[in-house]
């Protein structure tokens, strides 16, 4: 009698266990995601229908905040300058990335070498290549204007001049950020069948046909999600122009997590900068969106 | 009999929680026992500036001779402001003392993240202060006009002056041999001798990069040409004849007198382009300055010389006083104001200036031998004229918009006057949307 209450006891308590440990080991986790994600989110969402004075809420003003953001002229400056950025670098990283991938799946001797310096850009900080190519740019004493003066020339105007400063920080991304995209559609590339390459090469397709026809469609879901990530991220540079130019000549590079920066932290409209940061978020959600229904549409037909 | 070893849930969770409690254990084990009173422990923050060298180099050791721990925390001028405001309104506690740039006070004084000091014992009314300098740390100010919600509050004792720091011409005496070139136009005159007989390669260097660069080299020409920046209604008006003038003078003459990179010049580039000796005049605040006769650090040892700057229709300076504000938040509170009861005392205050930092008492002024050649010129400056920025919390906004307008104006090299308008209108805009009017 006793042993078997005992073993309904052991059996109750196992069956409990089994119940709650699935959220035991959740709890941590969820905690975490709850504490650094969510709130935070919903925090800012809440801080977006507020008005801020001298850094403290003063008011609730519902959606004001949005509405004001596009009669915003500076606002409006920074997503242009923000949406041209990405739209140039991430092409540029997508091009050479793909170039760089189907250079690189080739086997030669010294290729593992070559892969492993191509992905070096990608782990330098991003305010240490921003630095870098501070004292690249410089028009004193960078090395451009070294390099123009040896042959002599005169001071190199990057940073001084708005269109040479934009170009320039798309130069740095596309030095920085190529490598991902060269990663990710090097791991593209050689996780393709074979079979159908090697039937295009017995049917004797030249290499343009075998890319126009075979390589690039297949490698377009990948393409798809490397240029998505690159965008997202790209939408959200901030630490290499902060060092590089602070948003300037002007308003030239300032981009809009710049802008964002400045109106939350300096000018510490709180409110308004919340509001901003929420419609770039949407932004580029449905910029993503767009592109994997688009990505589908494509496939489908 | 065989002991079997299985994996069960049950001594995955036992291990787990012993694996957690030995952590635990270790760690508290590894801390440090709890802090002992803190005795005069002093976090000072400030942001890197060469004008704090002599407070870093002599006035720190002998706060430690007084028993004050001092711990001097530096950050980047451009992340300070915001990284402080953060933590004085959190009440973080990371500070005891920030050093502010004083255009700063108004944004600190309207959130009232900062102490009363006058509460604390520190004499506003104390007459060996430099007046202009003790009115900045006042909020809401004592003189001009208020910001809406402040305009009957008592003004408040939150910050007292640390380094009393100005704009002054510094130039090379091979080049202006008569002593201080007197107005603008001698400057790019005698500096285009200095150009043509080779001693210099530009007659001026200023720092162009937008914000708050270019307009604290714009603001001292902007004064001197007889600009005025508000009315007392909070309306820009910097955009005047005068002021215009000033700035189609700034964005063209100068510019075509200075490096051909101005636009992206920052300090240390025109710092650079001073002590390296290939700038013929610079107006400057003292961090640089105070390198100009050490070898070290400069070209032209014993080449540069100080002024009062120049004038079109009076010589006025910019002040950018370093001021010291003790956060709400702060952990040592009373030792920081104790700190500062110290500090400045006319006794500091004389070490202060014979260390070679500008003070900010009329007495340490007068010392026998003040620690560099700099400080009676500041004397000379401060009464020649110096002013501060305008005393509102949306500075920092208002100077972005101007400093924005400027920068384009300066990329064209003409323009200035244009420039001021479109600034003008933002700046208006964006105060009557912080409800100014």
């Amino acid at each position: 009698m006793h042993g078997a209450a005992q073993a309904r006891k052991y059996r109750l308590q196992g069956a409990g266990l089994d119940l709650a440990l699935p959220y035991l080991m959740l709890a941590p986790g969820l905690t975490i995601v709850l504490g650094v994600l969510v709130y935070p989110l919903w925090d800012g969402l809440r801080a977006s229908t507020k008005a801020y004075r001298y850094g403290s809420p003063v008011g609730d003003i519902g959606l004001q905040n949005y509405v004001r953001l596009w009669s915003d002229v500076q606002f409006l400056n920074s997503l242009w300058v923000t949406v041209k950025f990405v739209a140039l670098s991430v092409s540029f990283e997508a091009v050479l990335g793909f170039a760089l991938a189907l250079f690189c799946l080739r086997e030669f001797q010294g290729i593992r070498l070559l892969r492993t310096v191509l992905i070096i850009p990608m782990v330098v900080t991003p305010v240490v290549v921003a630095i870098v190519f501070r004292l690249i740019y410089a028009s004193d004493a960078g090395m451009l204007t070294a390099l123009s003066q040896a042959m002599g020339g005169g001071a190199v105007q990057i940073l001084g001049n708005p269109v040479n400063a934009f170009v320039g920080l798309v130069v740095l991304d596309v030095w920085e950020w190529t490598p991902l995209m060269f990663l990710i559609l090097l791991a593209g590339l050689q996780s393709l069948p074979h079979e159908p390459f090697e039937a295009a090469r017995v049917d004797g397709a030249g290499a343009w046909r075998v890319f126009a026809d075979l390589t690039f469609p297949m490698m377009r879901p990948v393409l798809a999600v490397a240029i998505v990530l690159r965008t997202i991220d790209a939408f959200g540079t901030f630490d290499q122009v902060f060092v590089l130019t602070r948003g300037g000549p002007g308003e030239a590079t300032r981009l809009i997590s710049i802008y964002g920066y400045d109106t939350a932290f300096k000018f510490q409209q709180t409110g308004y900068a919340a509001a901003l940061f929420v419609t770039i978020g949407l932004v580029v959600l449905a910029l993503a969106f767009s592109a994997i229904r688009l990505l589908r549409r494509v496939d489908a037909s | 009999m065989m002991h079997s070893s299985r994996l069960t849930r049950r001594s995955v969770i036992r291990g787990g929680l012993g694996l957690a409690l030995a952590t635990t254990a270790l760690t508290t084990l590894g801390l440090p026992m709890p802090a002992r009173a803190a005795g005069k422990k002093v976090i000072i923050g400030a942001f890197a500036d060469g004008g704090l060298t002599p407070f870093k180099q002599k006035i720190i050791p002998l706060a430690r001779e007084q028993g004050f721990d001092i711990q001097f925390l530096e950050d980047e001028y451009g992340v300070t402001l915001e990284k402080w405001f953060a933590d004085a309104q959190s009440g973080a506690g990371q500070y005891d003392l920030y050093l502010l740039d004083d255009p700063w006070v108004p944004q600190f004084g309207a959130a009232n993240v900062l102490e009363d000091l006058g509460a604390g014992g520190i004499d506003g009314s104390d007459k060996d202060w430099i007046g202009s300098m003790i009115d900045m740390g006042y909020w809401p100010p004592q003189a001009g006009p208020r910001v809406k919600g402040f305009e009957n509050a008592k003004p408040t004792l939150i910050c007292v002056p640390f380094v009393g720091d100005l704009q002054t011409l510094t130039y090379r005496n091979d080049v202006f041999t008569n002593g201080a070139p007197k107005t603008w136009d001698e400057v790019i005159a005698r500096g285009k001798e200095g150009v043509a007989a080779g001693k210099i390669k530009y007659p001026v260097v200023f720092r162009g990069v937008t914000g708050n660069p270019i307009v604290t080299s714009w603001y001292p020409i902007f004064l001197s040409f007889g600009g005025s920046f508000f009315d007392d209604k909070w309306n820009p008006i910097f955009n005047s004849a005068e002021g215009k003038a000033s700035a189609d003078f700034f964005v063209g003459t100068m510019k075509q007198n200075a490096p051909s990179g101005v636009v992206e010049f920052d300090s240390d580039q025109e710092g650079a382009a001073i002590l390296g000796g290939d700038a013929g005049a610079i107006i400057q605040y003292s961090g640089n300055a105070l390198k100009a006769d050490d070898p070290a650090q400069t070209k032209v040892a014993g080449k540069l010389d100080f002024g009062v700057v120049p004038k079109q229709q009076s010589a006025i300076a910019q002040m950018g006083i370093f001021i010291a504000g003790v956060p709400k938040s702060a952990p040592n509170k009373a030792n920081a104001i104790e700190f500062l009861k110290w500090y400045v005392s006319a006794e500091t205050q004389a070490k202060l200036s014979e260390a070679g930092s500008i003070p900010v008492k009329r007495s340490a002024f007068g010392i026998a031998k003040p620690g560099n050649r700099l400080i009676p010129v500041a004397l000379k400056q401060l009464d020649a004229g110096a002013l501060p920025r305008p005393r509102t919390p949306d500075w920092a906004k208002v100077e972005e918009l101007l400093g924005i307008e400027l920068n384009k104006a300066l990329q064209a090299g003409s323009g200035g006057g244009a420039a001021l308008d479109n600034a003008a209108k933002q700046v208006k805009d964006y105060l009557t949307t912080a409800g100014y009017y």
